[in-house]
Order: structure tokens, then C-alpha cells, then sequence
């Protein structure tokens, strides 16, 4: 130990510590970016452009070669060459410029759909991750599960039928359902409905939309719609939103007098000395969470009070149904009420 | 097995599952509770229904205000810390006279008188024998005392108020509030700990406070901490001062442990526990009178004694592995020497010793074993005087004759500070590991569990080591 | 069918003190099986103690007995084995707890399933109730906390309560032992088939649902004649629960 230093020893720790950071720190991290680069093998460009043609065809759009490459995130030869095998393999052709989807090529980009909307389905139902990273777990996944796999994984869903965002899940055989409803901005003022489908791209719009409080499921009543504006009540709060950006939300139309309560408020600005009638759970709660306070008696029509305000501001403990359920605001915000 | 052709039901029931939307679960659930409403309007009275029945209320107030609760919480929970360290002084002393200064002794004798061959005796009576005895009176009177009071408390429901007053500390490191509880039970016994996750009902939040019991300086570690501190940090201040600042420095690293515990629990749940699901809710029971004896009695058998049961079969191999490689040898040197010398560098380098690592290697089964193992090998490379001989246990009576011993193997301030740290940060104990296994079911899950302190706990001695040395 | 309704008083007259034997862990050679369910914080595992004479532990918190506890007791020369389910607040979620009691009862088929309420919060605790009638038709209700009950001065009226689930319904304070005895005189009716229940059905289901679930009841009940509990099993199958559609494959029910 003659030769020792603290100092050197600490600069040895660092450089390694430094060397670790830079390899392994979270997505641009030198293994993560390998690892990414050797997986985004022609399998991956192939699947992508199916998926891209799958989407374009489907919103009535036409592709050629150049809209393509500037969608898609991968260089320029690369697009070529694997456009050039799908021909050959048959999963798609030229209509001239046009780039379009053959029978073949149909169903192979109806299956990736397929994978990618159950995970999100997965995600959103059975996981804890939030709501903005569905998505992009979603678009890795879709390379790496095979059919069976996904077979398995809708039977453990329950089979479910549409996305977290309201996009049809192809069936086994290849069958898309119908997504039922109009464009928000085409509701008059005064309708009540549903909404039935959110859609997630472009990004930028898509974000604005997550701010709100909009939920999948939620009924919604519009009470403003002009060329400037279009206003609506959901849940208790009042959304405004751009004509564009309310263009991504379908809603179908409930045409029977639906009550939609006007005085809504959230359990967690209940006060102390104050009690309300729960009007219901918030659709942005889902899954095992939804269940368990439905388990634990916030179901609608109860009468809920604050029994203890905690002396850290949360959570506090809610009497219901005869019992002290302790809920933190982030849930408490979940539960929809009505003061009395 | 019969296969019945069941498709068609099946078939059926997606179709209608779709049909009547993902209300189902909602309006069944709200049918029920709507049934409930009618039977109870039907067949019960309340003088005054729906208000909390007043003497809970009452109590929850205090325990819960802004000002009483959290001294009232420190005071409880201080207090059972308190009795259990200082109360089982006596009854700990009074089994290791009887198992380690009279039995050991008798035995010894006993089988030198049928002329038992010196190996087998050594094997079994200096090492299964002494480690298992060592590891009752350690763990057995604290344990006795801890779990009972703990029991008695969460009997009477005041746990669950812990956890509601705690549960915004914890909700910030993504964990949940009866974190706090298994965290107490810690303190005890992190296998105990470990178990009590269950009331945990979360996965995510329940993994992370599995994952972090070990941060909780357990009734094994409580010894060794308060030993060293007295010895050497004692020692650096003027007499009168020296309990109040041995105390602290355990208090310190106590304290720490919480720290720890917060950190790593917000690490775990912002990196690889980021997808588990993670609901919570909390209920707050109605208070209830404990039936004293019948805790008292439940709680030494649940708890108590399977623990010290698991901790038993786990030391029984480690004190014959102790007793082995300080009398095998290899070439002139026994094994335990070789094991020392490699891995003496390593030690320097964190500020420790190849005894100190070794210790601990051969007590993963239980920590009380760790001070008499180490006084054990300091005594056997050293070769000074002192001891009961190769792969022999012990401790002294006296704390100075005990630093006398430690700072002839060469330790300083720096190495005790260290120790105690690593005692603080390294792998939970093999019965804690084995109850991490039961508990989470993965090997995953119990691996990260294992290695994670021990790598913490490498780092922050390696770091303490340099920046000691550097002034 | 008949459902004879017994009141404590009723029972504890029939109640044969020398025929009753605590046999603890002993569980070997029963003849019935006896399921022990309830929500959290009801005294469940003081009433399975009080049976068994067992001295399981218990703490004042949801979510205690993850692991099944087992033990048993003799009475009028029939031997009875008494599972203790975890407490739970419902059978309808996906939780590990919730999944055991929820197969125990299904699949365990008990003789006898007794749910214990707490009496002061009768409300809450008739969730876990409603659900379990609609599984078996062979319950008892344990009305526990009668003593704390009587100090909040809830009163219950046993006898229509029992009407209105159709199982017979005990009152018991099962930490001083009382209406310990009628319980296991009730059980051992239910179990020998003295007592034929008449299990309230869920009412408050919207028409859509309860469309589906007649569909489905029906499609059920032609593959299976003899089920008892096919609403269930179509609430079920609503749901998605894999462990059904597995346990409707190989046969599992019948």
C-alpha cells in the first residue's frame, strides 16, 4: 500500500462512476443507443413503413416515397432498400407515384397494429406508467411480440376491443370495429356525449389535449362552439379548446336527456364540517385503482365527509359508508362530488 | 380431463362484454351497495347515523393534530425503541452467562471426558453449538420485549394512525405510508420487517419497502453499533461528554438508515418500479382494547420465536463455517488467514479490514455473530495474547480489554466509523433474505435486495476512507 | 324450500356443550369444510380462533391473513376443517387476497361459508355478503361486534336481516365467546342439510346488464345443467376472469 493515494483513488472512483453514467443514463445512454441501433434492423423499417402506409390508407391519404422518408426516423437508404424487398415480397406496390398496401401487406401491418394497441391496452390497464408514455413503450413492444403472444395477451385483457385512446383493436382474423361518433366541433351547442376517441397524433396537439381534463369515457356537454373557440363541461370543469385541437376528439352523441350535473366538484376540495354526494369516479381513474375505491364504498349516491384532516396535508381520512378511508388528493381529485 | 366445448360461451360473453361497455364493473359494484342500502334501511337503527362513534373521534384528534400527533408518535415509538435496547441488557447478559460461560464450558469438558476427538468437539461444541447460543442471548430478550409492544400497539389500532400521519414523507419517495410501520418493525427484525409488508396491499409500494427494510438498523446490528461507538467515538471526546456522543453517533447512523431508506425507495420507484401498479388506501380502524395476555402470548409465538427459529438454523452452519476455516489449513496458514490476507487490500481500500470483510462473509446468518467472530480472527492474526483459541468465539466482559484487542489489529477511529457504517449498509441477513425470497416469490427481486446495500455500502466507506485520509 | 330462520335463542337450547371438541391444527378425517370469510377489521380471525381454539394472531389492520389458516373442530362426532379466507373488501377485483377467497369459495366448494360482518357497519360489510350469496348458497352471517354495537346503540333486526339474505343469521361477540355456540350449531345444520337457505340474489342491476347476464346464464346452464352459482360465473365471464373460463374448460364446477 506504499504507493497509494486517496486522491488518485477518488479520481479512479469518479472516471468510473462518469463512465457508468454515460453508458447506462436513461435513453441516450451509449448502451441504450447501441442497443436501439442494432434492433432498428430492416424487420423494424419494414414493420414502420407498413404501419405508416396502414395509417395513411386509412384516413384516406396517399403516400408517395418522399412523405414517406420524411415521416419515418430512419435514413434515407435504408427506406430504399427495404421498400424495394416489400415489393418483391409482395406487401406493397407502386399505383403510379402512389405508394399502396397489397392483401399481404394489409394484414402484416394489421397485426402490428394489433400488438401495439393491446399494449397500450396493457399499459393503461395494468401497469403504473402515465399516460404520456404509453405510446412510445407501445412502439417497442410492437416489434417484439409475436402473434401468439399477442393472442394471449388480449385473452388476458378480456379481449378488449379499443385502445386507451378509442382506437379499434384489430381482431385475430383482421376485423376493425367502428369508432362511433363525430368530430367534437360538429356538435351544436348544448349536446351531450361521450367521448369515444382521443386521437395521439401529432404530438404537439395531442399534449395539449393530456393538460385538460379530458378522459376517454367522460361525458361532456358543449356549451360554446364558434369558429374561435369551442367550450365544453366535463366532469365538473370547463374546457376551452381551439377548433383544431377539439377536431381530435370524437364524441358520440347521446341523444336521450342525459342529467349532467352542473355543481360538480372534487371530493379533495372538500372542506372539514362539509358533506356531499358522490357523483361518481373520474374517468381518468382506471384499472385496479377505479376497482378499489369502488371496493371500498365511493360509489354514487354515497355521503361522504372529512373524518381527520391530516397535519402533512395529505391524505386525509374520509368517513364513508360508517368507515375512515384515508385517500391522497391525487385520488380524492378522482371522485366526483356534490356539495350539499 | 373432461374438455367441455365452451367456446361459444366464451365467444358470447366478449360480445356482450362490448355491448354493455366498461360500465360493467361500476354498475355492478353500485348495484350491490344499492342492495346493501335497502336491507340496512330495512333492518337497522342508529341513534345517530353515519357520525364516528364519539371516544375514536376523540382520540384521533389528538393523535392525529397538527401539534400532539407527531411528538405523541416520537414519544411511543422512542419509548418501545428505548425498553427494548436497555431492558434487554439484563436478561441478554444473564442467557450468554448461562449458554456461553456455563454450558459452553460444561460441554467442553463433558466431551474431553468420553474422549470425544478434538475435531469433532471443536466442530460442534466451539462452532454449531457456540454460534446458536450466541445468536438466542443476542436476539431472543429484545425480541421478547420489542414484539409484544408492537403487537399491543397495533392491536389497539394506533399503527394505522402512524401511517396516515407519515404517509405524505413517504409519498414523496413513491412509497406508502405503512412504510413507516414495517420500517419500525425494522428495528426489530428486518425478517420480521419483511413480513409485515403485507399489510402493504400496493406491489409497487410493496416491493420498495421489502427492498428497503434492510435500511432499518435491526436488533443484531443495535449491539455492534453501540460497542464500537462507545469504544472509539467515546473516546475522541472529553470524558464527561462520552455516552452522550457514543449515543448520538448511533442515533446518527440510525438516522441515516432513514435516510437511506428515502433515497432508495425514490430511486426504486422513479427507475425499475416505475411500471408496477401502485394503488392506495388506508383504513383506519376503530379502536380496540388489546387483550393484553393473549398479545403477549400471540406475539411471542408468531413472531418471536419463528424468527428466532429461522435465525437458528441459519447460524448453526455459519458457526461450524467459522470453526472450519480457522482450523483447516492450507499449507502453513488456515484458511481463514489466506481469506484475511486477499482480501485485506479491498478492506483498506473502504477503510476496513480482510477481518472485518471476512466477519462479515461468514455472518451473513446473523449479525450478532459479527463482533465475536471479528475479535476471534484479530486475537488468531494478530497472535496476541487473549481468547479462547482457533475458530473459538468471544467477547469480553470489559469494553476496554475489547479496544485493546481491536486497535492491536490495527484499527483507528477511521475503521470503527466505517464499521459502523457498514454495519448500517450491507446485505440483509441470510434469514431476511430467505423471508425476501418467500415474501416476493423472485429471485430478481431478492438478488437486488441483497446486493444493493452492500454495493451502497462499499461506495459511501470507500468515500468516507479517501476523504478521511486526504486531511 | 324452506328457510328456517334461527334466532340465538332458538339454537342455544339445541346446543349440545359436551358434543363440542376444539381440535386446533388437528385437521386430518374432517367431514365438512367450513370457509371463514369477511371484510377486514371484523374479528374474523377472533371468531376462527374462538372456533378452533386455535391462537392465530391478528392485528387491527385490512389485509392480515395472506396466507390461509387452517384449523378445526369437533362437534357431534362430525369433524369440521375451518379455512380462514383473507379478509377482504370484495370479491370482484384482481388482488392476490381478493383471487384466493374468491377461488376458495368457487372452486374449494365449502359445506359451509361463514361470513363475518361487523354489526356496527352492517352497510359496508353487506358488499362482501351480497357477493359471496351469489357464489354459494350455503352461509351462515356471523354478526360479530354485537357488544360494541350495543354500546353505539346500533340495533339490528336479526330476524328480518335473515329474511332478507335468506341464510340464518348469528349474533355473536366472538372475543367473550358469546353466540359462539349458536354458530357452530348453525353450521352444523347447514352443513347436515337441516337448514336450506334461500341466498338473496343481487336486485339493483341495470337492465342492460342484467340483459347480458341472462343471455349468458342461459348459454351457461344448457352446457351445464346442475351449476348453482351460473349468475356468478356469468358476472365472471363478463369480467374476463381467466381462472373461470380455465376452470369451465376442464369441467371444474360439476
Amino acid at each position: 500500500m506504499n504507493n497509494y493515494n486517496p486522491l488518485v483513488a477518488l479520481a479512479i472512483f469518479f472516471l468510473i462512476v462518469g463512465l457508468l453514467y454515460v453508458i447506462f443514463r436513461p435513453v441516450k445512454g451509449w448502451f441504450w443507443l447501441l442497443k436501439k441501433s442494432i434492433k432498428s434492423n430492416e424487420k423494424v423499417i419494414i414493420e414502420d413503413i407498413l404501419k405508416q402506409l396502414y395509417h395513411f390508407e386509412d384516413s384516406d391519404n396517399k403516400v408517395d416515397m418522399k412523405t414517406l422518408v420524411q415521416v419515418l426516423d430512419f435514413n434515407h437508404g435504408r427506406i430504399v432498400e427495404a421498400i424495394n424487398k416489400m415489393t418483391i415480397n409482395d406487401l406493397i406496390y407502386f399505383d403510379s407515384d402512389i405508394l399502396k398496401l397489397t392483401e399481404n401487406g394489409r394484414d402484416y401491418a394489421l397485426r402490428i397494429v394489433r400488438v401495439h394497441r393491446l399494449w397500450e391496452r396493457y399499459l393503461a390497464d395494468k401497469t403504473g406508467f402515465h399516460k404520456t408514455e404509453w405510446h412510445d413503450r407501445a412502439e417497442m413492444m410492437e416489434h417484439k411480440l409475436s402473434h401468439d403472444d399477442a393472442d394471449l395477451l388480449s385473452a388476458k385483457l378480456g379481449n378488449p376491443k379499443f385502445d386507451p385512446h378509442g382506437d379499434p383493436i384489430p381482431t385475430k382474423s383482421g376485423k376493425v370495429a367502428e369508432v362511433t361518433g363525430v368530430e367534437l366541433p360538429l356538435l351544436p351547442v348544448g349536446a351531450v356525449g361521450r367521448i369515444t376517441h382521443i386521437e395521439d397524433e401529432p404530438d404537439v396537439i395531442y399534449k395539449q389535449i393530456l393538460a385538460e381534463n379530458i378522459h376517454m369515457g367522460s361525458l361532456i356537454k358543449v356549451i360554446e362552439n364558434n369558429s374561435t373557440r369551442i367550450v365544453f363541461r366535463s366532469e365538473g370543469e370547463t374546457v376551452k379548446l381551439a377548433p383544431i385541437v377539439a377536431a381530435n376528439l370524437t364524441v358520440a352523441r347521446i341523444e336521450k336527456e342525459v342529467a349532467i350535473e352542473d355543481n360538480v366538484a372534487r371530493l379533495s376540495s372538500l372542506e372539514a364540517n362539509e358533506t356531499a354526494k358522490i357523483i361518481g369516479i373520474s374517468r381518468e381513474s382506471r384499472g385496479e385503482s377505479r376497482r378499489r375505491l369502488l371496493d371500498l364504498g365511493f360509489v354514487k349516491g354515497a355521503t361522504v365527509s372529512i373524518d381527520l384532516v391530516n397535519p402533512l396535508g395529505q391524505p386525509n381520512a374520509y368517513l364513508i359508508k360508517g368507515t375512515s378511508i384515508a385517500l391522497r388528493n391525487d385520488q380524492a381529485s378522482k371522485i366526483l362530488i356534490k356539495k350539499d | 380431463m373432461k374438455k367441455n366445448n365452451i367456446d361459444h360461451i366464451i365467444e358470447l360473453s366478449n360480445e356482450l362484454r362490448w355491448q354493455i361497455g366498461d360500465e360493467f364493473h361500476d354498475n355492478l359494484t353500485e348495484g350491490i351497495y344499492a342492495d346493501a342500502a335497502d336491507i340496512v334501511k330495512d333492518t337497522v337503527k342508529t341513534s345517530d347515523s353515519e357520525k364516528r362513534f364519539r371516544l375514536d373521534a376523540k382520540i384521533d384528534k389528538i393523535v392525529t393534530s397538527k401539534y400532539f400527533g407527531f411528538p405523541i408518535m416520537f414519544l411511543i415509538l422512542g419509548t418501545v425503541l428505548w425498553l427494548t435496547i436497555v431492558g434487554a441488557n439484563y436478561p441478554s447478559s444473564l442467557l450468554a452467562n448461562l449458554f456461553l460461560d456455563t454450558i459452553h464450558p460444561w460441554l467442553r469438558s463433558g466431551a474431553e471426558s468420553i474422549n470425544m476427538p478434538w475435531w469433532l468437539s471443536g466442530f460442534l461444541i466451539d462452532g454449531v453449538y457456540l454460534a446458536v447460543g450466541w445468536v438466542i442471548a443476542v436476539m431472543l430478550p429484545p425480541m421478547a420485549i420489542f414484539f409484544p409492544m408492537f403487537t399491543l400497539l397495533e392491536d389497539f389500532g394506533y399503527l394505522p394512525r402512524v401511517a396516515f400521519n407519515l404517509d405524505a414523507l413517504f409519498n414523496k419517495s413513491g412509497a406508502h405510508g405503512k412504510q413507516a410501520l414495517t420500517m419500525s418493525m425494522g428495528f426489530g427484525c428486518n425478517a420480521a420487517g419483511v413480513v409485515a409488508t403485507r399489510i402493504i396491499d400496493s406491489p409497487r409500494e410493496r416491493l420498495i419497502a421489502i427492498i428497503t427494510n434492510n435500511f432499518s438498523l435491526c436488533n443484531g446490528r443495535w449491539p455492534t453499533q453501540i460497542l464500537i461507538a462507545t469504544i472509539f467515538i467515546g473516546a475522541v471526546v472529553p470524558e464527561s461528554f462520552s455516552s452522550i456522543a457514543s449515543l448520538l453517533a448511533v442515533i446518527g447512523i440510525a438516522v441515516l438508515g432513514m435516510a437511506f431508506m428515502f433515497g432508495v425507495s425514490w430511486a426504486l420507484s422513479k427507475t425499475v418500479l416505475k411500471g408496477e401498479v401502485s394503488t392506495f388506501n388506508l383504513e383506519l380502524p376503530p379502536y380496540r382494547p388489546p387483550r393484553f395476555w393473549k398479545t403477549i402470548y400471540t406475539s411471542l409465538i408468531d413472531r418471536t420465536l419463528i424468527v428466532l427459529w429461522r435465525a437458528i438454523v441459519f447460524a448453526a452452519p455459519a458457526g461450524a463455517v467459522i470453526w472450519l476455516i480457522s482450523n483447516l489449513h492450507i499449507g502453513d496458514e488456515s484458511i481463514a488467514a489466506w481469506l484475511i490476507n486477499g482480501m485485506d487490500g479491498f478492506g483498506f481500500l473502504i477503510g476496513l479490514n480482510g477481518v472485518i470483510l471476512l466477519a462479515y462473509i461468514v455472518a451473513i446468518p446473523a449479525n450478532e455473530i459479527v463482533i465475536p467472530t471479528i475479535l476471534m480472527l484479530t486475537v488468531m492474526v494478530t497472535g496476541i495474547g487473549g481468547g479462547a483459541g482457533a475458530g473459538v468465539m468471544f467477547e469480553l466482559d470489559s469494553i476496554n480489554a475489547t479496544g485493546d484487542i481491536l486497535k492491536a489489529g490495527g484499527w483507528t477511529l477511521l475503521t470503527a466509523i466505517n464499521l459502523m457504517l457498514f454495519s448500517l449498509l450491507h446485505n440483509p441477513c441470510s434469514t431476511t433474505i430467505y423471508t425476501i425470497y418467500k415474501e416476493t416469490n423472485s429471485v430478481k427481486w431478492t438478488t437486488v435486495a441483497s446486493i444493493m446495500p452492500v454495493i451502497l455500502g462499499f461506495i459511501v466507506c470507500f468515500l468516507v476512507a479517501q476523504i478521511w485520509r486526504l486531511f | 324450500m324452506e328457510t328456517k330462520v334461527n334466532s340465538a335463542c332458538e339454537t342455544c337450547e339445541h346446543f349440545n356443550k359436551e358434543g363440542l371438541k376444539k381440535l386446533g391444527i388437528q385437521t386430518d378425517n374432517f367431514d365438512f369444510v367450513v370457509a371463514l370469510a369477511g371484510n377486514p377489521n371484523t374479528g374474523k380471525s377472533t371468531v376462527f380462533n374462538a372456533l378452533t381454539g386455535l391462537r392465530q394472531h391478528t392485528g387491527n389492520w385490512p389485509g392480515k391473513t395472506v396466507m390461509r389458516a387452517e384449523g378445526g373442530f369437533e362437534y357431534n362426532t362430525n369433524k369440521y376443517k375451518l379455512v380462514d379466507l383473507p379478509g377482504t373488501y370484495s370479491l370482484l377485483s384482481t388482488s392476490e387476497d381478493e383471487a384466493a377467497a374468491r377461488d376458495f369459495i368457487l372452486f374449494g366448494k365449502p359445506d359451509v361459508t361463514i361470513i363475518v360482518v361487523d354489526a356496527n357497519r352492517l352497510e359496508r360489510n353487506l358488499n362482501l355478503v351480497l357477493q359471496i350469496l351469489e357464489i354459494t348458497d350455503k352461509a351462515v352471517l356471523c354478526l360479530n361486534l354485537m357488544d360494541e354495537a350495543k354500546r353505539n346503540k346500533v340495533e339490528i333486526d336479526v330476524r328480518t336481516l335473515s329474511k332478507d339474505l335468506g341464510i340464518p343469521v348469528v349474533p355473536a361477540s366472538a372475543r367473550f365467546n358469546k353466540g359462539i355456540p349458536e354458530l357452530i350449531q348453525t353450521v352444523s345444520e347447514i352443513a347436515s342439510g337441516q337448514i336450506v337457505c334461500k341466498p338473496h340474489r343481487i336486485k339493483n342491476v341495470p337492465s342492460n346488464i342484467e340483459k347480458a347476464v341472462r343471455t349468458l346464464t342461459a348459454e351457461i346452464e344448457k352446457e351445464f345443467p346442475n351449476i348453482p352459482n351460473s349468475r356468478w360465473i356469468a358476472f365472471r365471464l363478463l369480467e374476463g376472469d381467466k381462472e373461470i373460463i380455465k376452470a369451465l374448460k376442464s369441467g371444474e364446477f360439476v
